[in-house]
């Protein structure tokens, strides 16, 4: 058809009938590809592994998740960076899928990069202010029975 | 089969859209748990109360739906990777959706009963 601009148009062949197919070019899309399942995998320790201490075994041991708890638990760098990687690979793990969510369903070209755009925008600001409270809580500063008391 | 928006779709269909479902799901619920977290810059009072808001029972069932929504989409990704990885294994498509279904409910068997105790009678 002379009429269509030159875009090419990818036939996506998957007879696996796994997920999504790696990409035959390298390239960025081929990247996010293998992103999105390393991560996932990081992510299953990460994930179920902070769910199952702050669901499970805080009710066994009958304890409450309040400030003091936040204050001994972040007092250790370990959690600390724990929750620091558990909170950036959740973050653009999650934008990333979104971002595949979006361009399956918006396929107005204005409106998809609209949606994008704000999707990343949003992410981009809370994964900060996620990165910044971990890196400027301090544990000492409203402490009644700190290390230092 | 089952229904699903008026068409018909196999359990296979099911466990794809399921996983969009619960990945988004889980997406929302961590804009809204950074934000509860970062009031613990704010001092003890200000985070115990932002926290007390979600003690009670009707938060706690939420949540037993939020570790569903992450029990599933771990087993279910779990599964798409290993196929993506060893397309040996997609001989066992649907055995293993089918297996990461049952495994999803089984697992929020124990733990839905755990995450409602200190709400329940037999709980503290």
């Amino acid at each position: 058809m002379t009429t269509s601009v030159g875009r090419r148009r990818v036939i996506y062949s998957n007879p696996s009938r796994a997920a999504r197919p790696l990409p035959e070019a390298s390239g960025r899309e081929r990247f996010w590809w293998y992103f999105m399942r390393l991560s996932g995998l990081a992510l299953v320790l990460l994930v179920l592994g902070h769910m199952f201490i702050m669901h499970v075994l805080v009710v066994f041991a009958g304890q409450e998740i309040d400030f003091a708890f936040v204050q001994s638990r972040w007092g250790t760098p370990f959690w600390r960076i724990y929750d620091g990687l558990l909170l950036v690979l959740a973050f653009v793990h999650g934008a990333r899928g979104a971002r595949t969510v979006i361009t399956d369903y918006v396929t107005n070209r204005t409106a998809r990069s609209l949606v994008i755009g704000v999707l990343l925008a949003l992410a981009g600001i809370w994964l900060i202010l996620g990165v910044l409270v971990l890196i400027f809580f301090d544990p000492g500063v409203h402490s009644v029975s700190g290390p230092v008391s | 089969m089952n229904r699903l928006f008026g068409y018909q779709v196999s359990w296979a269909e099911l466990a794809w859209f399921g996983h969009r479902v619960s990945g988004l799901g889980v997406l929302l619920y961590l804009f809204m748990h950074i934000v509860e977290t970062s009031t613990v810059l704010l001092g003890p009072d200000v985070y115990d109360a932002a926290v007390g808001i979600f003690k009670n029972l009707p938060a706690r069932l939420l949540e037993v739906l939020l570790m569903a929504a992450v029990v599933y989409h771990a087993l279910n990704g779990l599964r798409v990777i290993a196929m993506d990885f060893f397309p040996g294994l997609t001989i066992w498509y649907r055995p293993l959706t089918y297996g990461v279904i049952a495994a999803t409910v089984i697992a929020m068997v124990p733990l839905g009963l755990i995450m409602i105790t200190p709400f329940m009678p037999w709980g503290a």
